[in-house]
């Protein structure tokens, strides 16, 4: 029995050991250990954690520089930097919050944004941030504003223009590029009669609705603000187009990638942002030579909607204020132009996008230099298009879902919008 | 009892792994599985509510008959055919090792590789269908279908687990003495009344092997689902696990989550102690 009693001892200790190894994330941050920091900085070195979006190793010299000019400008802060892989972002956020070892300053793009701000995971900007909030474009600035509250300063951002084949607009009988949505489906029409190819393509409708001036959610953010005469024509019309095979199945439910049908000249032209040109680029170089940049399609609305990569900062963040200061510095007019220069990305600043580099590549001969001088163009008519709400990917699922049943199941139209407003009625709630 | 201490002395590290990471989080899903935990918000206890509210969702129960379905079209196919495979890898002919590899071979990719090949040999213009436009059939929505999908996503588990559920047969049947077939043969029994009065009995606790871990693995299949159709089209491949994996790391409803896993725990127990009463019963 005795024997027994000391194996149980022992594997208490070692549970006990285990248990105290795992439980390291209460201890005190590195920066506030010793008193004896010396001489120079008046206070106690601070150490804030800065989190991006798969931008290692590509953009380290540029983020390592900026960090760099923000700790010598701010003595006795210092930046840790972690890149995080696209695809882990959103576990490694939920992990993190959980353990409460999220960052001080983070990378994130608007729907994830709207959801830790629902969940009060991320700071008010307007009350760390309102002073630069001028310099920013206005259609851009309020993408981070969950129920009239900022909380991110807008980064990086990419609107999309067109990549289109020369040859297969020739083949079909086509000097020039579709200029809006409506053009680009009738020039499709042609172009998959002539050449095989297809035109336009679609997977969603959630972002096509607002272009096309119908909104999703209404202006309080209380109902469902979509189920129209307008949209029901916009249903009627897609399902037509579906029946003429204008609409190809793998492209609607996301199973094929645009960029690899691109590259195969099984579409005519890609709608994207102008950085990710070069993927064609380096699936087929041919292709890609036979391609040219234009303006985005329209819808009726004239605007263009904007992806926007956002810095927000951690609600539970201890030093709050050099994170909103570093926030301020990363996304300052003089970073962002130095960032835009390095890769094909819009700047988010009024200052930045209207230096002269973006006035450079109208009468290039390569795409993405064309691609981005459209796209910086079309900045002051860009808007993002993603209601401010918290349950957003839901809402925009239920209504893509009711969409894809129009087509897919030939489902009618009108019930299919109102099947869709009642279940967006319902998350709203 | 110097026995029974050197066995607890074994047993413990293993043991204690279990514990930390296996019966540990089991437990914490149980009781999130009463709560609202969401991560960022203050957790609040709510009873049985997730669960009522488990039980009247319209998706829950589309993923539960979507994986009841997958595993009937799965589970039957891996424990049958694996067995003709071992008797036929069980011949002494020259080479027989190869085939054995051969047949063994798709266990060793992994899971989302298999999702690539097989998802350009599903394509609409893929090999499948250049096949099927060979001798005039009309191309296959192999993937796009909601009544084909799953069809599809079973061939894929088929043949990645016929070699590996093989391996498990051949080992069965290679303990089978070799003079029960002699006496078979003696009293003339030809090639089927061997292998029906013979082999399947022998086989019986391998086969009860098979169908209980063909019919978990069945059951938390989702990988396939999410590479290959994430889901769709229009949610006709969402099984279960699927679900959970959404509720709880997409919309953040971990609560909510653990509820229809701790169901689906139910469910796969329920269909382990059938299937153990009736093969205990023969």
């Amino acid at each position: 029995m005795k024997h027994v009693k000391k194996w149980v001892m022992v594997l208490v200790a070692m549970v006990m050991a285990i248990v105290a190894g795992c439980s390291g994330s209460g201890s005190k941050p590195a920066g506030d250990a010793s008193p004896s920091a010396g001489g120079g900085a008046s206070k106690n070195p601070v150490e804030i954690t800065f989190w991006t979006i798969s931008l290692s190793p590509t953009f380290d010299d540029y983020i390592n520089g900026v960090i760099k000019d923000f700790e010598t400008k701010n003595p006795g802060v210092k930046v840790k930097w972690q890149d995080v892989p696209i695809d882990a972002i959103e576990q490694k956020t939920l992990t993190s919050a959980a353990s409460g070892t999220l960052a001080d300053v983070m990378n994130l793009n608007t729907d994830y944004l709207k959801k830790l701000a629902a969940l009060g995971a991320v700071a008010n900007m307007d009350k760390l941030a309102g002073d630069v909030k001028k310099d920013f474009y206005e259609g851009i600035w309020s993408a981070g504003e969950f129920q009239g509250v900022s909380y991110a300063l807008p980064w990086y951002l990419s609107n999309s223009v067109l990549l289109y084949n020369k040859d297969i607009l020739k083949k079909a009988g086509f000097d020039n590029p579709p200029k809006t949505e409506e053009e680009a489906w009738q020039m499709s029409k042609v172009i998959k009669e002539k050449t095989g190819a297809y035109g336009s393509t679609l997977k969603d409708i959630h972002l096509y609705l607002p272009s096309n001036g119908v909104p999703l959610i209404s202006d309080d953010f209380k109902k469902a603000a979509f189920n129209t005469p307008r949209a029901l024509e916009i249903f009627k019309a897609f399902k037509q187009r579906y029946d003429d095979k204008l609409l190809p199945d793998e492209m609607l439910l996301g199973q094929a990638k645009a960029q690899e049908w691109y590259a195969q000249e099984k579409i005519a032209w890609w709608s994207t942002g102008p950085q990710l040109f070069r993927q064609v680029k380096d699936l087929s170089p041919q292709v890609y030579d036979k391609s040219d940049a234009a303006p985005a399609l329209l819808g009726s609305t004239g605007k263009v909607h904007v992806a926007i990569m956002n810095i927000a900062v951690a609600e539970k963040s201890k030093h709050q204020k050099e994170a909103a200061d570093f926030a301020k510095f990363i996304t300052n007019a003089e970073n962002q132009l130095k960032f835009s220069k390095i890769v094909a990305v819009l700047p988010s600043v009024k200052k930045a996008a209207e230096d002269p580099f973006f006035a450079e590549g109208k009468d290039s001969k390569d795409p993405a230099e064309k691609g981005r001088y459209f796209a910086v163009q079309q900045l002051k008519d860009s808007v993002n298009n993603i209601p401010p709400v918290e349950n957003i990917s839901k809402i925009n699922k239920a209504i893509n879902d009711e969409f894809h049943r129009v087509l897919l199941e030939k489902k009618d139209p009108a019930k299919a919008l109102s099947d869709a407003e009642a279940e967006v009625n319902k998350l709203l709630k | 009892m110097y026995k029974s201490v050197h066995a607890w002395a074994f047993l413990a590290p293993a043991g204690l792994f279990l514990l930390v990471f296996s019966l540990g989080p089991a437990v914490a899903a149980l009781i999130l599985s009463f709560t609202s935990y969401n991560i960022f918000e203050p957790t609040e206890f709510v009873g049985f509510n997730n669960y009522m509210e488990v039980l009247k969702d319209s998706d829950f129960w589309r993923a539960m008959f979507n994986t009841f379905y997958y595993w009937i079209l799965v589970t039957p196919a891996l424990v049958v055919l694996p067995v003709f495979l071992a008797v036929l890898v069980n011949q002494a002919l020259i080479g027989v090792k190869l085939f054995r590899l051969v047949f063994y071979f798709p266990a060793l990719v992994s899971v989302v590789v298999t999702a690539f090949l097989w998802g350009w040999m599903f394509n609409s213009e893929g090999v499948l269908n250049y096949f099927l436009s060979i001798i005039g059939v009309e191309p296959v929505k192999w993937l796009t279908s909601k009544y084909v999908v799953m069809p599809s996503l079973a061939i894929v588990t088929v043949w990645q687990g016929l070699g590996y559920y093989m391996l498990f047969y051949l080992a069965g049947l290679q303990s089978v003495p070799e003079d029960l077939y002699e006496a078979a043969e003696l009293d003339g029994a030809g090639f089927w009344r061997k292998h029906i009065s013979i082999t399947f009995p022998m086989l019986r606790p391998v086969i009860f092997f098979v169908a209980v871990v063909s019919t978990m693995s069945a059951f938390k299949e989702f990988t396939l689902m999410l590479t290959m159709v994430e889901g769709g089209p229009l949610g006709a491949s969402t099984t279960v696990v699927y679900l959970v994996f959404d509720e709880a790391f997409k919309q953040l409803n971990m609560g909510y989550a653990s509820a229809v896993s701790f169901l689906l725990f139910a469910v796969i127990l329920a269909l382990t102690l059938l299937n153990k009463r009736s093969l205990d019963r023969e």
